[in-house]
C-alpha cells in the first residue's frame, strides 16, 4: 500500500498532522495503537492562548468549538490555573471570583468529581458554595458492578437523559448565581454542554473528572471523523513494528495486522507518544525507540532519572527523540531526510505547565510545513 | 484512677507494642500505647510478611527455629485470617551443595519442624514456577501473614478489652522520681497538645527507636539498626514461599502474599539516623532481582510494584560491647535488675513471627513487678476476625446476601466483615479498584481504627497498595477522609505527601510498565486534577 506519508500514532499530534495533509490533496494514513493522551486532556490547550488560524480552521471544520479569553480557569482540585485556549466545554473567567453563590451538583456514589475540594476552593475565593447529590434511576443499573460509576459510562447515560439532569437542577437552584457540573456531557451528543447552558438560568461551569477524560475522547472521535472524511485512512488497533530503512532514507513501515503488506510513503511522521504511549520504552538499563532504534536523548545513568519529590520536575519526561531544527529524528548519530518526530516523544513535556497539547500542534504543523514544501 | 493513670504504658505501635498491649489487656490491665507515627510503621510493615516455619534458622540458631514452629502453628489457630497456609519448598539449585540438604532436615526435625525430602519433579508440580534447574527439594510449613492486619487486629482486641491508643504521640522525656520511672512526658506530633501519663511500668517496644527511648530513660540497649531491601512484584507468581536450601543469604527468600509476592532481603548497617527515612538503592534492586530470578526465573519479566526497606532492632550481647555477637533472639530486659532503674522495661530483638511470644515475656515481667498472678491465654484466644475457623465459612452461613462492601472486605476483616456497617447501597462503590475496597470499609477504617492520614487509611485497607499505587484511589479517598475531618486544607496536604510516600516506592524500580505508570500519575495529578 502506497501513500504520501504514513503517520504512526493517532493522538492529537497525529490527527492534526492528517488532517493537515489531508486538505492539501495528500494521501495519508495514521496508525494508531488506541492508547493517546486524548484520554487524559483536561480540554484545555495549555501552552496556547490566542488559536492559530489553522488550527481555528481545522478545530471548527471538525465541529470542535474552542475559545481564548485572558483570565482563569477552575481546575478538578478546587484550585485555579492561568487560562489558555479551551474546548467549549470549559469555562475561562476574568478573575476566580466569578460567582457570587454556586450550586456544586454530583451524582450520588460519584467519587471521580471532587465535589468538597471545589467548594473548600471557591469558598477560599469568597463564593458560597454547596453540595447537592442527584440521585436518578437511569443511573442505578450502574451499581450492579461497583466499578460501573467512572466518567465514560456516565456519560453515555447523559447523553440520553441530560434534560432530566436540567430538571432536577432548576428544582434545587436558589439565588445562586453558577452550577458547577462534573464533566461527563457530550460524550456523542456534542450538542450537549452548550443546551445545558442555555437551559439553565445560572452561569454553567463543567470541572474535570478523573480520566478517563469526557472532553478528551470527544475530541478525538471527531478529528478521527473528520480525517476520514478527507479521506485520510485510519488503521484502528494497528501498531507499526519495524520500518525499512536505506541509507538514511525510510521506504516502508511494517505493521502487526498487515504483515507482508508494507506501507510505502514519501514521508512518515512518528507520532507515537512518551512512555505512557509506549513511544518510548525503559529499562533499568537505558531508554529506547522501539521502532527503528532511534537516537535518544537520555541519561543512561538511572540514578539521574527521577526527582524524590513527586510534585517536582521528573528528568524523566525530558527525555526524548534527538532531532535536527527540522524535526528529523537520527538513526546512529545520522538524521533521517524523510521522517519527522512529532509530539510527546520529543520529550520535555511538563505536565504542570500542560505543554503536551500545544507542544503536539505546534511540532505537528512544522512537520506538515516541511513535507509540503518538498513537493 | 485518674484519665492519665494506667497500670502500664507500652510505646511503640508495632507487632510488639500491640501484642504487648493485648496481653496485658487481656490479664486485666489499664493499658496505654503510645507511637510516635501509626501503626506498624517501622520493621512490622517492612518485611517479607513470612509465616516462618523455623525452618531458616534450623541450622544456625536452634532456640529462634523452635520459637517460629511454636508461634507458627498458634498464628494459624489464633490468627486465620491473616495466614495464608502455603507451605514452602527450599530448594537446591546446581550451584549449591546437596549435601546440606541433609543438615537442614536433620536440623528441622530436631526443633520440631516437619521437613519432607521430595523430588524435584514434585516440586515443580507443586510449585509450577520453581526454577526448573533445581536438584533438590524439602517441603515445610512455611505461609504466608499480614503483618498491617496482624496489628491492627492486635490492637483491636486491645482496644475491646478497654486498651487505651494515642498515635501520632510522641514520647518526649520520662517522668521520673529517685531511681524510679513513673510515668512519661508526651506530645501530639499533629497538634502540639501536651500530655503526662502516668503508670507504675513503662515498656519500651520500639523496635529500633527503642534505642533512643532507652537513652532517654538513661539506660543503653546496645541496638545496631540493621537495613533489610525488598521488592513487591505486581502478580503472584508463585503459591509457595520459595527458599534456598544454603546457607541464609541475600535475595533468597521469595514468598506469596494476597496477589502479590515478595522478594528479599538483603542486610546492611545503617547509622541511627537514617532509620527514619531508609531508600533502596538501584544496586539493591539489581541484586535482588537477579538472586530472586535463581529462585524463580519468572521474576526477570514480572512488573515490580515497590522497592522498600525495613531496619531490623538487632541487638548486641550485654556481655559484647563490641557488637559482633548480634542475636536475633528475643530480648526481655528488666532495666530494675539490669541497670537499678524501677518501673522500665525494654522488650525487643526477635521477629514478627514471635511477637506474641515477646509480648508474653514483657507482659509476665510487668505482671511480676505488679504482683499480679495471671495467666497469658494469647496462644488459645483468637484474635478479632479469627473466632471462627474459616472466614469464607463464614461468608457462605451467616451473609445471606452479602454486600460488596463486605465481600471483598472479608479477606482483609475476617469475620469482623460481617458488622461492617453498610448504611446504603451507595457504600458499596469501590475507591480502590486494584484491592477492591469499598466506600463502607474505607468509612468503617476511619470512624473506628484512628485514621488521621490516607496513609494510615492503606496500612488498614490496602488502598493504593495495588498495581496503580494510588493513581486514582488516592484522590477518591481522599474525598471521603475530607469530609471525615472536615478539613479540605489538611486533606490536599496529606494527598501530597501520600503520593510523594508511595512515588518513594517506585523510582527506584522506575522503568517498564512501571515508569508508564509514574508518568500518568503525573498528568493526571498535574494536568488534569491542578493539585
Amino acid at each position: 500500500m502506497k501513500f504520501d506519508t504514513v503517520i504512526t500514532g493517532g493522538g492529537l499530534a497525529g490527527l492534526i498532522a492528517g488532517i493537515s495533509l489531508q486538505k492539501e490533496g495528500r494521501s495519508t494514513a495514521i496508525v494508531s495503537s488506541g492508547q493517546n493522551a486524548l484520554h487524559f486532556f483536561s480540554g484545555t490547550f495549555e501552552s496556547m492562548k490566542e488559536s492559530p488560524a489553522r488550527l481555528q480552521e481545522i478545530l471548527s471544520e471538525a465541529g470542535i468549538r474552542a475559545n481564548y479569553a485572558d483570565g482563569v480557569r477552575l481546575m478538578p482540585m478546587g484550585t485555579f490555573r492561568e487560562s489558555a485556549l479551551s474546548l467549549e466545554d470549559i469555562s475561562l473567567f476574568e478573575k476566580p471570583a466569578f460567582a457570587r453563590k454556586a450550586l456544586i451538583v454530583n451524582f450520588m456514589g460519584y467519587h471521580d468529581f471532587f465535589f468538597s475540594f471545589i467548594a473548600d476552593g471557591l469558598q477560599k475565593e469568597g463564593i458560597e458554595a454547596r453540595v447537592r447529590f442527584l440521585r436518578l434511576p437511569e443511573m442505578e443499573h450502574l451499581r450492579q458492578s461497583p466499578s460501573e460509576m467512572r466518567s465514560v459510562q456516565i456519560a453515555r447515560i447523559m447523553d440520553r437523559i441530560w434534560e432530566k439532569v436540567v430538571q432536577e437542577i432548576r428544582l434545587l437552584l436558589k439565588d445562586d448565581d453558577a452550577v458547577i457540573l462534573p464533566q461527563v456531557f457530550g460524550l456523542q451528543d456534542i450538542s450537549v454542554p452548550g443546551r445545558i447552558r442555555e437551559a439553565l438560568p445560572a452561569k454553567v461551569v463543567f470541572v474535570g473528572t478523573l480520566p478517563p477524560s469526557v472532553p478528551g475522547l470527544r475530541t478525538q472521535m471527531q478529528l478521527r471523523r473528520r480525517y476520514e472524511t478527507l479521506g485520510g485512512t485510519f488503521l484502528m488497533g494497528d501498531e507499526v513494528k519495524s520500518a525499512h530503512i536505506h541509507e538514511g532514507v525510510v521506504h516502508s513501515v511494517v505493521t502487526q495486522n498487515l504483515g507482508n503488506h508494507y506501507l510505502e510513503a514519501d514521508s512518515f511522521i512518528l507520532a507515537t507518544g512518551s512512555f505512557f504511549s509506549k513511544g518510548l520504552i525503559s529499562t533499568p538499563e537505558s531508554v529506547y525507540e522501539p521502532i527503528i532504534g532511534l537516537d535518544v536523548n537520555a541519561s543512561d545513568d538511572r540514578n539521574t532519572w527521577y526527582n524524590p519529590d513527586f510534585a517536582g520536575k521528573q528528568p524523566y519526561m525530558d527525555f526524548g527523540l534527538v532531532t535536527d531544527d527540522d524535526l528529523h529524528p537520527f538513526k546512529d548519530g545520522e538524521p533521517i531526510k524523510n521522517m519527522y518526530a512529532i509530539g510527546s516523544v520529543l520529550g520535555n513535556t511538563r505536565p504542570e505547565l500542560g505543554t503536551g497539547a500545544g507542544a503536539a500542534i505546534r511540532s505537528a504543523f512544522k512537520a506538515v510545513d516541511s513535507i509540503l514544501s518538498k513537493a | 484512677m485518674k484519665p492519665n493513670e494506667f497500670d502500664i504504658i507500652i510505646i511503640g505501635g508495632g507487632i510488639t507494642g500491640a501484642g504487648t498491649q493485648r496481653d496485658c489487656a487481656m490479664r486485666g490491665l489499664r493499658t496505654l500505647l503510645i507511637e510516635k507515627s501509626d501503626i506498624s510503621t517501622g520493621a512490622t510493615g517492612r518485611n517479607h510478611g513470612l509465616l516462618h516455619s523455623g525452618a531458616r534458622y534450623a541450622v544456625n540458631d536452634a532456640e529462634s527455629a523452635e520459637e517460629c514452629i511454636r508461634e507458627n502453628m498458634i498464628l494459624r489457630r489464633i490468627a486465620a485470617h491473616c495466614v495464608d497456609e502455603t507451605d514452602g519448598l527450599f530448594i537446591t539449585l546446581p550451584e549449591d551443595d546437596l549435601a546440606y540438604q541433609a543438615t537442614f532436615v536433620e536440623s528441622c526435625r530436631k526443633a520440631g519442624i516437619r521437613a519432607d525430602i521430595i523430588d524435584p519433579e514434585e516440586a515443580k508440580r507443586l510449585e509450577p514456577s520453581v526454577n526448573p534447574d533445581l536438584i533438590g527439594a524439602v517441603r515445610v510449613p512455611d505461609g504466608s501473614v499480614d503483618p498491617f492486619r496482624l496489628c491492627a487486629a492486635n490492637m483491636l482486641d486491645a482496644k475491646i478489652h478497654g486498651g487505651q491508643v494515642r498515635l501520632y504521640t510522641e514520647v518526649t522525656g520520662f517522668i521520673r522520681e529517685g531511681d524510679t520511672i513513673k510515668g512519661v512526658h508526651t506530645r501530639n506530633v499533629q497538634t502540639g497538645e501536651e500530655q503526662d501519663f502516668y503508670a507504675p511500668v513503662t515498656v519500651n517496644a520500639a523496635g529500633i527507636w527503642g534505642h533512643k527511648i532507652a537513652e532517654m530513660a538513661g539506660v543503653n540497649v546496645g541496638m545496631f539498626p540493621a537495613k533489610g531491601a525488598l521488592l513487591i512484584f505486581a502478580h503472584r507468581i508463585n503459591n509457595m514461599v520459595i527458599n534456598r536450601c544454603r546457607k541464609p543469604s541475600n535475595a533468597d527468600i521469595l514468598v506469596p502474599g494476597d496477589t502479590v509476592c515478595i522478594i528479599g532481603t538483603t542486610s546492611t548497617r545503617i547509622p541511627f539516623e537514617e532509620c527514619d527515612d531508609v531508600a533502596v538503592t538501584p544496586d539493591e534492586v539489581n541484586l535482588l532481582i537477579s538472586e530472586g530470578a535463581k529462585l524463580s526465573p519468572a521474576l526477570m519479566s514480572t512488573r515490580i510494584l515497590r522497592a522498600y526497606a525495613g531496619v531490623r532492632p538487632l541487638v548486641s550481647a550485654d556481655n559484647d560491647p563490641t557488637g559482633r555477637n548480634i542475636s536475633r533472639g528475643i530480648v526481655c530486659l528488666d532495666h530494675e535488675e539490669r541497670d537499678g532503674l524501677k518501673g522500665f522495661i525494654t522488650i525487643t530483638g526477635g521477629k514478627l513471627m514471635t511477637y506474641r511470644l515477646m509480648a508474653e515475656m514483657a507482659t509476665d515481667t510487668v505482671c511480676r513487678k505488679l504482683g499480679i498472678d495471671k495467666k497469658c491465654e494469647t496462644a488459645d484466644t483468637p484474635l478479632p476476625g479469627s473466632e471462627e475457623k474459616s472466614y469464607k465459612e463464614v461468608a457462605q452461613t451467616i451473609w445471606e446476601n452479602p454486600s460488596m462492601a463486605q465481600k471483598s472486605a472479608a479477606s482483609r476483616l475476617g469475620t469482623r466483615a460481617s458488622r461492617l456497617h453498610v448504611n446504603d447501597k451507595y457504600e458499596d462503590s469501590l475507591i480502590c479498584e486494584c484491592e477492591e475496597v469499598s466506600v463502607g470499609e474505607i468509612n468503617a477504617a476511619i470512624e473506628r481504627m484512628d485514621v488521621t492520614t490516607l496513609t494510615d487509611l492503606r496500612r488498614r485497607t490496602r488502598i493504593g497498595m495495588g498495581t496503580c499505587q494510588g493513581e486514582f484511589c488516592a484522590c477518591r479517598a481522599a474525598g471521603l477522609l475530607a469530609k471525615a475531618h472536615g478539613c479540605i486544607e489538611r486533606e490536599r496536604a496529606d494527598l501530597n505527601n501520600f503520593l510523594t510516600e508511595r512515588w518513594k516506592g517506585n523510582f527506584p524500580i522506575g522503568w517498564g510498565d512501571t515508569l508508564r505508570e509514574a508518568e500518568y500519575t503525573q498528568w493526571v495529578y498535574k494536568h488534569v486534577l491542578g493539585i
